[in-house]
């Protein structure tokens, strides 16, 4: 681990846009060390191939950030990000975001595509997803999920990419981000305000983010993204293209960006790691309380919770939907990202108690009482960040507790499963009965 | 030939019926051994349970040492030298007044310790009392079928041991200033040779009381058989002077 120096050269990039980039302070600490949420999560973002949705006010940086970390991570000049986002208005089309017939070939008979920037590219942004129409979300929505982009009959497909996505709060403009897209978001994080002193020295210095800039590459990337040979085909000229544009990068920052081999080397470090016991039992017993209903077998949206039910200090007392099979998956993508930057042996319960709260933070559909009861609690984070935190500091809390008895329960668990003749462990809490019932499946 | 072996099907899935077999959703605690929770009170019984191991230890040892005399006999070496062999042992181990009141219990309560002598429990019994770091020590032997020999000898001064039940013969002789309250019957000897110091007792007392004593005052709440031959000291019967006084003659039964 470590050896190969990814890592310092993954927090090179860090600190370079966090300290001429992109004017922040930090607001978490993991393991003794600061870091500001929105660069720390872009990163691993860029790293992770994830899904990260960036809220806040206009003008604080949300959709800079992810055009800096997205230059850096995979060597595309700043001209070349900027020709492929995508911007949410209502107006926005199809054929802009994804592809338009070829009007040349189209004269004269024949069908073909001219793909977007956006859709050929590894890094993906929308800028303000929420101004796009609900109805024209769903256009994204497959190829955001898989990497699957279709126009007339035909597809590309990219191995690897990214997302971000930056949504304003509301306001006249904007619309709800619907359930299923929202769902595939890894993580949401807020670009919140530097504070005044260091918004004040905002355009006092000279910008350096023209040195993301080149205009010959950018020249040459569009050139090979315009040409119209075979998508397959274009992906080795334009790495050509980034690798001189990332050596470039090198001598006039110091910063070594990462290449194709570089990246694909790093997921496969961050793939090995795997949550040590306390992670893994932490998660479930999250888990269990995020999806389980003791009256209905789950939690659903449509149904409302039982007077009277026993589970009453529970997550799931306090939640209206149920948590997703994404969830898990956006927590271990992230917390093995964490724990590879931090070069860490395996993911622990600091990783995924960082991570558990941007991962959740979009996805919890609070009940009513519970929002009009906190929304007004002094806090520093946007209220679905924020209570997306109470709930992890109070399943920690529930953890600390019974920890050893949790394990044991799960320990116990498998001895049953692989035909040990003992009893399930009783506890008080939902994931004992999840426990039983995955046991009582095995058994009937 | 042809063979009839039918052609093998290639499928995706594996050929026997692991695909049958859900997977273990708790795998990865397959291994997992339960440590235990760490209470504080496991923690105490761990240590005084080491602690008797020591100090039953001694009380063996002792025993082997005193066992080549077949018939163990109070004889004023005899003692000493039982005395000296527990100092010994005893001066190694680190333990509290509740430990000496636990060994009395085991004394007859557990299969651990081999047997009860009553005069080799004894002097091991006062040496605990008297190399421990508490001065008040109260020993409940009121439970005990057998009344233990020569407890409270060579009791030091500071020190009060308080005995809840009867005591055997020979009870407090030799003691060195320290108080000795014994909340029952007491047998003969007792103050035997002590040099200072305050005995108690609650009820009875048997005969030669303060055979030699040198010393100190005892204090007796019920009736005295019999006083020894006393140099120094006094004897009380029910707050009543006894010595001196009107002399009583040793062996005699009033």
């Amino acid at each position: 681990m470590g050896k190969n120096g990814y890592q310092k050269q993954a927090m090179g990039i860090y600190r370079f846009i966090s300290e001429h980039l992109y004017f922040n302070r930090p607001d978490m600490v993991i393991k003794g060390e600061c870091f500001n949420s929105a660069i720390l999560l872009s990163l691993l973002t860029g790293l992770k191939k994830g899904k990260e949705l960036i809220i806040g006010e206009p003008g604080l940086g949300k959709t800079t950030s992810a055009e800096y970390v997205c230059s850096l991570i995979y060597q595309f000049p700043l001209g070349v990000i900027w020709g492929s986002e995508v911007s949410g208005h209502p107006e926005q089309t199809e054929e802009k975001i994804i592809g338009r017939p070829d009007l040349g070939k189209l004269n004269r008979g024949e069908e073909d595509v001219v793909w977007t920037n956006f859709s050929q590219i590894p890094v993906k942004i929308v800028d303000e997803i929420n101004r796009l129409p609900e109805t024209k979300q769903s256009m994204i929505l497959d190829g955001v999920d898989r990497g699957n982009w279709e126009y007339l009959n035909e597809m590309i497909i990219n191995e690897e990419y990214c997302l971000f996505a930056t949504a304003n709060y509301q306001d006249g403009g904007t619309n709800t981000i619907i359930a299923p897209l929202v769902d595939r978001f890894d993580v949401m994080v807020e670009s919140r305000h530097p504070g005044a002193n260091l918004s004040f020295l905002v355009g006092k210095d000279k910008r350096k983010d023209h040195i993301l800039r080149h205009p010959k590459y950018e020249k040459d990337l569009y050139h090979v993204l315009k040409s119209k040979v075979a998508y397959e085909k274009k992906t080795p000229k334009i790495e050509e293209v980034c690798n001189a544009y990332g050596e470039y990068l090198d001598e006039a920052t110091g910063i070594k960006s990462f290449q194709k081999q570089d990246r694909d080397q790093i997921r496969t470090e961050m793939e090995r790691l795997e949550f040590d016991l306390d992670a893994s039992a932490f998660t479930r017993m999250l888990l269990a309380e995020l999806s389980f209903c003791e009256w209905y077998g789950q939690k659903r949206i449509v149904e409302n919770c039982e007077e009277g039910c026993h589970y009453t200090g529970y997550l799931c007392r306090q939640i209206k939907n149920c948590a997703s099979n994404r969830l898990p998956s956006s927590i271990k993508q992230y917390a093995q990202g964490l724990a590879w930057l931090l070069e860490d042996a395996e993911i622990d319960i600091e990783h995924i108690s960082a991570v558990v709260p941007y991962a959740l933070g979009h996805r919890i559909q609070w009940k009513d009482e519970v929002l009009s009861q906190k929304e007004r609690s002094k806090r520093d984070d946007p209220i679905p960040i924020f209570l997306a935190k109470e709930a992890v500091k109070a399943v920690s809390q529930r953890y600390r507790e019974q920890s050893e008895h949790l394990k044991d329960a799960l320990a116990a668990g498998s001895k049953i499963f692989l035909g040990g003749d003992l009893e399930p462990l009783e506890g008080d809490h939902p994931i004992y009965v999840e426990v039983k019932k995955d046991i009582g499946a095995r058994r009937s | 030939m042809k063979s009839s072996t039918p052609p093998h099907k290639s499928s995706i899935l594996p050929p026997n019926n692991e695909n049958r077999i859900a997977k273990n959703p708790f795998e990865e605690f397959k291994t997992f051994t339960a440590s235990g929770p760490d209470l504080p009170l496991d923690q105490i019984v761990q240590s005084t349970e080491a602690v008797m191991d020591r100090i039953r230890c001694g009380y063996e040892k002792l025993l082997e040492e005193e066992a080549k005399e077949l018939v163990w006999m109070v004889q004023y070496n005899t003692i000493i030298k039982a005395y000296e062999v527990a100092e010994k042992y005893v001066k190694e181990i680190s333990y509290t007044a509740e430990d000496i009141e636990d060994f009395c219990f085991a004394l007859e309560n557990t299969q651990r310790i081999p047997y009860l002598i009553p005069g080799p429990a004894g002097i091991y019994l006062s040496a605990l009392c008297n190399y421990t770091n508490e001065e008040e020590i109260v020993l409940k032997l009121s439970e005990l079928k057998t009344e233990i020999n020569l407890v409270g000898f060579r009791l030091p001064k500071g020190k009060r041991l308080m005995i809840e039940g009867d005591t055997g013969d020979f009870t407090g002789i030799g003691l060195e200033g320290g108080e000795l309250v014994i909340d029952g019957n007491s047998k003969n000897w007792t103050g035997a040779g002590m040099r200072g110091g305050k005995i108690l007792i609650k009820k009875n007392i048997g005969l030669h009381t303060g055979e030699w004593m040198m010393g100190g005052e005892i204090y007796v709440g019920g009736r005295v058989r019999g006083l020894g031959n006393i140099v120094e000291g006094k004897v009380y019967e029910r707050e009543k002077l006894l010595y001196p006084g009107k002399v009583r003659y040793p062996n005699v039964y009033y």
